[in-house]
């Protein structure tokens, strides 16, 4: 027995042993990263590996490996990673695991980032995380229909103001009603004025920018964790979002199964006039007619010349959205915490280079600022004002959030689409879920 | 019997088979077809059978990456190492249980049997951890050993059926002539089981390539499978089906080819583990 | 058998034994363990024993017996659809005789595919707006319209739809051991049956399906277990949605567990799965297989 246990330790270091001694004079950084983080940061990476010296390691991962990945490390006590590029809504879970990073923001470096991402990296009232990049939903539009100048004259005449990208919820609903037609004739609808958002990942989020618009001052839980999720402003936009589908029928049938992905399939395949997307697609698909992005689905010069992009709508109480930011997080189990830090200092320096990349994102303002008005980059002016809209604010920042979500946000707006739930009624059923988590 | 020109009732039975056939190979062959259109064509909507023009893009653009050639050669290297471990260890068991029915051969049978009921979630957290503390995250043999938990089982179960068949006048024939008991496994029996090793070994590798749970907990980056990388390419914003089918069939049409080869003694030994028991 | 041999058995046992108790007995122990504690996934230092508290949680929780009861629905849908559809298969195979060998040969191939590209597969293939299975059946003349069929979105039928790639995979599997074991029925005896006057559905009733109690048995069990393990298949589907509609016990584990870091919770669920499985499975295998009788007759 005990040779055996031997013989197996033996074959261990056999096989992980020269993979252990291949560590040379430069610190090798292991950063946990996402596909997104990976080509955010990867000429940024190369800088900093040739002024350095220290190697920089991707460790690239599907989204929700992300956050598995980091989970097990923590939970195991591990060091595989020095950084790890994580969305906002991880923050909370792994906070006490992030070495504080209040050295490295200055005021300087604070009054260039989008104030709602700032907030989202405090926690305790340190600095845990370093903004990498923002996105936010706006609304993409197709330019070949709004161009029309038949469609101009159609849309004036019978609604008595000019066809132009939406900016409030009735321009919105306006427009999702008159270009919601049967374009061939056969006696089926094929175009569809806008889409609504059933399956995760798309459920969880997508509707709470309408409650925001509506004025709440967050969304499912107020600031000092109290249950908000059947205040007025949450009635108001879920009924709004539903009533595309369920009231109108201005929505693709069988809205269960579509989430971002299918939703951006959708809109870039013909079947709907508007959709709700993140402020990257524009720019990847631009990019991705001269290159050949691995990973990206190609959509062709066609689909792509048609798509327009403006600010996320406004409610009354302005343009509000949900911000997608991701930060640099140091895990305290690093072991090699300067050269992480060093990294993530680098990050920002050079966060502009973000920005020509293929998803062109940027935490920095002055970084966004400086493209916004060139070829190719026309969807960075929609994006900075709905990143600086008065209701642009985040998710609570809870620990449980993904069970929050997946237990009670994602049910509940099924529900809702089912059309077989009110609106109210789900809200109701919502609050009695979050009670029974603990919330008050 | 067989010599008589088939009457209606059997061409009915063609017949109802080829439409059998038909319905069971559509999915795969239209997976296929799908990774030949153009990629702008793989979500069209309405979605068309046949490629409105045959187009190789959906494998060319991720040749430029190393990505997917790398995660082919590590499901490989780990299916080929798990493979050979799990072989390795249930031979001596699989020979202890056909040759010597004794009780502790009986109960192991039975150990093997409850393993193969142990449902994967509920070994792989705690396999994680284990290997975290013997810091074997993301290598090969990780993945490989968890894989071996999986095969292991079953090698076992395939071999002590096989190995049933061999006369242990041969072992006692060559013990005769002077080897001992452990040799006499080694170069007499392994021979005459070399059929029923081989269709272990590609039950065993099959049962590593194609899984998916252990090796998405255990690996991030240097041993990360294909199948990850297969289901990463429906990813939070973008459906990729172009790539997605076009790495499927990459992944899959070389075990289906082979293992048409390989058919009989495939069978042999999927209705070996059930018919025999 | 002397003890010399005994000696040899368990030189011969302790390899596989050695490797069984390292990398399958000890996470077993470690997830008992765990089972008895609160604690968190991140926090694996911070622990505080709860005795039985996790097991009651999880008997009395309706998220729990909802899972539970779908893992059962989806393992009878798949189990029954693929014994019906196999066993049709295996007697058409059976009344060709050798003839089919082709088409057995091509019959094995979706036993190669990864379960993850076969769940992807059939998602692409039942998506409404996007797949072809709907744009096939309108275009038949069955459906009016493309989106009558909410195969992965209508609650009421999804654990149905997220069993297909399952079907699809394994029937060939069920179909090739049924083959085999209608090809070991002695001619004779069956011949014997026909000169006393049986027909084909007595011949069936009486002859064939006596025989071919014990390979029936073992079919049930071995893909009645891999059918209530399922995890990957689902998963790339529908995640378990809508609703929940199609999340079965290992995926609930694998959500309390990673997404929800509830480490001592879903240590307990994956408990109480591991017994039921066990005591179901052995049940079955003693009751209605008796190993020792199938060894001896088949």
């Amino acid at each position: 027995m005990k040779k055996l246990m031997l013989l197996l330790i033996a074959l261990l270091v056999l096989v992980t042993g020269p993979a252990a001694l291949a560590q040379e004079e430069g610190v090798t950084l292991r950063v946990l990263v996402e596909g997104g983080g990976i080509s955010l940061q990867l000429a940024a990476a190369q800088l900093f590996e040739e002024q350095t010296g220290h190697t920089v390691e991707f460790v690239e991962v599907p989204y929700p490996s992300v956050f598995e990945d980091l989970a097990a490390e923590m939970a195991t006590g591990g060091s595989a990673y020095d950084v790890a590029t994580i969305d906002v809504v991880w923050i909370p879970a792994f906070a006490d695991f992030a070495e504080s990073l209040d050295a490295l923001i200055t005021d300087e470096v604070a009054a260039d980032i989008f104030p709602a991402l700032l907030a989202d990296g405090l926690w305790n009232g340190s600095y845990v995380g370093m903004p990498t990049w923002a996105n936010a939903e706006v609304v993409y539009y197709r330019k070949d229909l709004w161009e029309d100048p038949d469609e101009q004259a159609a849309f004036m005449a019978e609604y008595g103001y000019e066809l132009a990208p939406p900016t409030t919820w009735q321009e919105f609903t306006d427009m999702a009603v008159f270009f919601t037609r049967d374009t061939d004739g056969d006696g089926a609808i094929d175009l569809y004025g806008t889409d609504v958002k059933g399956a995760p990942p798309g459920a969880d989020v997508e509707w709470m920018v309408h409650v925001l618009q509506a004025g709440s001052p967050g969304v499912v839980l107020g600031a000092d964790g109290s249950i908000i999720v059947d205040n007025d402003a949450h009635l108001a936009g879920l009924e709004y979002y539903v009533s595309h589908h369920c009231d109108m029928g201005l929505t693709p049938p069988n809205p269960l199964e579509i989430g971002w992905a299918e939703g951006e399939s959708l809109f870039f395949q013909g079947v709907t006039a508007m959709t709700r997307f993140w402020g990257h697609a524009y720019r990847l698909h631009q990019f991705d007619l001269s290159g050949g992005l691995v990973g990206a689905p190609y959509l062709g010069p066609d689909a792509v010349a048609n798509v327009g992009v403006a600010p996320m709508i406004a409610g009354e109480a302005g343009i509000g959205s949900i911000p997608g930011p991701w930060f640099n997080i140091v895990p305290k189990t690093s072991e090699n915490k300067e050269a992480a830090m060093a990294f993530v200092q680098f990050m920002y320096d050079q966060n502009v280079l973000g920005v020509q990349e293929p998803l062109g994102l940027s935490a920095r303002i002055s970084a966004f600022e400086q493209f916004a008005g060139e070829e190719n980059y026309e969807s960075l002016s929609a994006l900075i004002a709905t990143l600086n809209g008065p209701q642009t604010i985040g998710r609570p920042l809870v620990a449980n959030w993904q069970q929050v979500s997946d237990e009670v946000v994602v049910p509940m707006v099924q529900d809702a689409l089912s059309c077989e739930v009110a609106p109210a009624d789900a809200l109701a059923w919502a609050r009695g879920e979050l009670e029974a988590m603990g919330f008050m | 019997m067989s010599r008589r020109a088939p009457g209606p009732g059997r061409l009915l039975v063609y017949a109802l088979v080829a439409f059998v056939m038909l319905v069971y190979i559509s999915p795969y062959a239209y997976m296929m077809l799908t990774s030949l259109k153009p990629p702008e064509d793989a979500l069209a909507i309405p979605p068309h059978i046949l490629p409105r023009q045959l187009s190789l893009d959906s494998y060319t653009r991720f040749t430029s990456d190393a990505e997917v050639p790398r995660s082919f050669l590590n499901s490989f290297i780990i299916a080929l190492m798990s493979t050979t471990l799990a072989v390795a260890l249930a031979l001596p068991a699989a020979w202890a249980i056909s040759r010597y029915g004794s009780w502790p051969a009986r109960v192991f049978l039975l150990v093997t049997l409850v393993t193969r009921m142990i449902p994967y979630i509920a070994i792989a957290i705690p396999f994680f951890a284990l290997m975290r503390s013997f810091r074997l995250t993301d290598t090969w043999l990780a993945v490989a050993l968890a894989h071996v938990t999986i095969s292991l089982p079953l090698a076992i179960w395939l071999l002590a059926g096989f190995l049933e068949a061999i006369p242990s006048e041969l072992e006692d024939a060559a013990r005769v002539d002077g080897c001992s008991r452990l040799a006499a496994l080694l170069r007499v029996v392994v021979p005459v089981a070399a059929g029923g090793i081989v269709v272990t070994a590609i039950f065993c590798f099959l049962a590593s390539w194609n899984e998916f749970l252990y090796a998405l907990l255990l690996t991030s980056v240097e041993a990360k499978t294909a199948p990850i990388v297969i289901a990463g390419f429906k990813s939070q914003y973008s459906l990729n089906w172009g790539s997605m089918t076009a790495v499927g069939t990459l992944y899959s049409l070389p075990v289906i080819v082979f293992s048409l080869f390989m058919q009989r003694r495939i069978v042999a030994g999927m209705t070996m583990g059930a018919v025999k028991g | 058998m002397s003890r010399s041999d005994r000696r040899y058995v368990l030189l011969l046992l302790a390899p596989a034994a050695v490797f069984l108790l390292v990398f399958v007995a000890w996470p077993l122990l470690n997830l008992f363990r765990d089972s008895l504690y609160e604690v968190a996934l991140l926090k694996p230092g911070e622990r505080a024993f709860v005795g039985l508290d996790n097991f009651q949680r999880a008997l009395t929780s309706s998220r729990v017996g909802g899972a539970a009861l779908r893992t059962l629905g989806y393992t009878a849908i798949a189990l029954s659809a693929e014994f019906t559809l196999g066993f049709v298969a295996a007697l058409l195979f059976n009344s060709l005789g050798r003839r089919s060998e082709l088409l057995r040969t091509i019959f094995l191939f979706p036993l190669m595919i990864p379960p993850i590209v076969a769940g992807l597969l059939w998602r692409f293939l039942l998506i409404d707006n996007f797949g072809i299975v709907n744009h096939i059946l309108q275009q038949l003349g069955l459906l009016a319209s493309t989106s009558d069929v909410a195969w992965l979105g209508d609650r009421d039928i999804v654990l149905f739809s997220v069993a297909l790639p399952d079907i699809w995979l394994t029937t060939s599997f069920v179909t090739l051991v049924l083959f085999t074991g209608l090809q070991n029925i002695p001619v004779s005896l069956l011949e014997a049956a026909r000169i006393d006057g049986a027909d084909a559905l007595q011949l069936f009733r009486h002859v064939t399906l006596p025989l071919l109690r014990p390979v029936i048995a073992v079919v049930l069990i071995i893909r009645g277990i891999d059918a209530a393990r399922a995890f990957d298949i689902i998963w790339v589907q529908t995640e378990g949605g809508p609703r929940f509609a199609s999340e079965v016990l290992s995926m609930h584990i694998y959500r309390t567990m990673i997404r929800y870091g509830d480490l001592g919770f879903a240590s307990a669920i994956a408990t109480l799965f591991l017994l039921a499985l066990l005591a179901l499975s052995l049940l079955a295998f003693f009751v209605i297989w008796r190993p020792d009788a199938a060894r001896g007759s088949a």
